[in-house]
């Protein structure tokens, strides 16, 4: 059997509802009955070198999954353990400056992505080539189009080599001609990368790409098998 | 299985130091994070001035029409003032808009930042860190409109200008702590925010920024509650600093002022990393 990955154990993670003073104030210290239930007693572990997908729909507690590994949520009860070094790909672009030129926030959503310096200057040719933006790259941020923009963000973001790689649903960015290319380099990212967890909701792709896929429903965990099961599932599941 | 022989190569998620680390971890992770951080200034920096012709110089013209303004304000209302009074004004209007707005910025610091925050992990210490950090930053530039002023006045250009530095390092210290202290607190309760800059709009007349430390001491007894306000010394040093003097001020009020900066950094930071893994649920 391949050594795990990542191992959740009775995860379980509540977010607050603010309503009295006292209340929320109480919140910071223990946690209260009434919070919401995002995630209820998850149990999971991922294989070294495996595609994992997770399913759901929306508002079921994928992202928040991800956001555990990747550190983002501290459970409130139970454990998440990881070996080596997660990288979350969401909302490309987090943190751009729109009165900095292209390199200038290059080198800025690098840093907020956790790379050193040296890193980065080393990694910087292959960003802007990738990113296709020629001269514009020199050019401050706000004369860009909302495309270039996902383009920088996504050349910044898959120059990444981490040993987990998380993904929440950034497919499908530019015109139809640089999606293919983000969806051929996220795959070659996929392929590249030890162990990778994919959210999205194009089915098609997950059956594709995934080795195991696992099916959120209102915070649970329902069930986890093949891709093909587990779509079905979800069909049974939301109806 | 042989998954317990693995097991021992996986690691928990989100450990932290203990909380009693906290204000060791917290110089740590600026020292760490040099990169990011210098990043995230220079985005707050150079994003304040965007799209304006002046730029920068918005940095020293802000302080300088405050004083022309106050200068008047209290021509009016006093009559004939000493004719370094501007300076000391616009002194203590450079100092204290450090102070407030490093605090506003640094208490504000989680929620602005929320998108980073839900993307991405890193040290969230940075975030009031890099607030303040921009503050000083722009303090420091905007400390040019003194060079004017020094030839204008025939101040002396003296060793001891170094004191408005350090007094704008004092008063960036004194805020980050604060900052520390609001930051998380402010992503449950929105009110802190509206509360920090009601405060610092207080603050403005509390501290020595309208008038100075001798005409406190003239007044008597005035002089003494004025002693209790940590922000009087960096006002008054760096005033100290630029007419060439080393400082008046008694020791005992130096070292309240510090004393209170690095408790309030030992409280910021302990409070800081124990409660934000909570409080950012709230974001």
């Amino acid at each position: 059997m391949t050594p795990n990955a990542i191992v959740l154990e009775n995860v379980e993670l509540n977010f607050p509802n603010p309503k009295g003073f006292m209340s929320s104030i109480k919140n910071i210290v223990s946690k209260s009955e009434d919070d919401f239930k995002a995630l209820n007693d998850i149990n999971l572990a991922i294989q070294t070198g495996e595609v994992f997908g997770l399913i759901g729909k929306n508002g079921s507690g994928k992202s928040t999954i991800l956001r555990i590994i990747a550190g983002i949520y501290a459970a409130d009860s139970g454990s998440c353990r990881i070996k080596g070094s997660t990288s979350l790909l969401a909302g490309l672009g987090t943190g751009f400056s729109q009165h900095q030129t292209g390199v200038e926030n290059a080198l800025l959503y690098g840093s907020i992505l956790g790379h050193s310096e040296s890193e980065m200057r080393g990694l910087l040719p292959e960003i802007i080539e990738f990113s296709e933006l020629g001269d514009f790259i020199h050019k401050p941020l706000r004369t860009y189009s909302a495309g270039m923009k996902a383009r920088l963000g996504l050349a910044v973001a898959s120059a990444i080599c981490p040993d987990i790689l998380l993904i929440d649903e950034v497919l499908g960015v530019g015109d139809p001609q640089f999606r293919e290319k983000s969806k051929q380099r996220i795959l070659e990212l996929v392929k590249k990368t030890g162990t990778v967890v994919i959210v999205s909701h194009s089915f098609g792709l997950m059956t594709d790409i995934c080795d195991r896929i696992g099916v959120v429903h209102k915070g649970k965990l329902e069930m986890v098998g093949e891709p093909q099961d587990a779509i079905k599932s979800y069909y049974d599941l939301t109806g | 299985m042989g998954e317990s022989v693995e097991e021992d190569v996986l690691r928990q998620v989100g450990v932290k130091p203990s909380p009693l680390y906290a204000p060791l971890y917290a110089l740590k992770t600026m020292t760490k994070n040099r990169f990011l951080i210098r990043n995230l200034v220079s985005r707050e920096v150079r994003g304040k001035y965007r799209n304006a012709v002046l730029g920068y110089g918005w940095t020293v013209i802000e302080p300088a029409l405050l004083t022309v303004v106050y200068f008047f304000l209290f021509f009016m209302l006093v009559g004939n003032p000493d004719k370094l009074y501007s300076v000391w004004v616009l002194v203590g209007i450079i100092i204290w808009g450090c102070f407030g707005k490093s605090l506003q910025a640094g208490v504000t610091s989680l929620t602005r930042n929320k998108n980073t925050i839900h993307i991405v992990y890193f040290p969230r210490l940075i975030f009031p860190f890099t607030a303040v950090i921009s503050n000083i930053v722009i303090t420091l530039m905007s400390c040019i409109v003194l060079l004017p002023v020094i030839y204008v006045f025939d101040l002396p250009l003296t060793i001891h200008l170094i004191l408005i530095p350090a007094a704008v390092f004092l008063a960036g210290f004194l805020a980050i702590g604060l900052g520390m202290v609001l930051a998380p607190l402010n992503c449950i309760y929105r009110d802190i925010e509206h509360l920090t800059r009601f405060v610092v709009r207080a603050g403005f007349f509390v501290s020595p920024v309208m008038w100075t430390y001798e005409m406190a001491l003239e007044r008597g007894g005035f002089g003494e509650i004025a002693m209790f306000n940590p922000m009087l010394t960096p006002i008054t040093l760096a005033r100290h600093g630029l007419e060439g003097k080393f400082t008046t001020l008694p020791a005992e009020a130096i070292l309240f002022s510090v004393l209170t900066g690095i408790v309030l950094w030992l409280l910021g930071s302990f409070i800081f990393e124990r409660t934000e893994r909570r409080v950012v649920k709230y974001l």
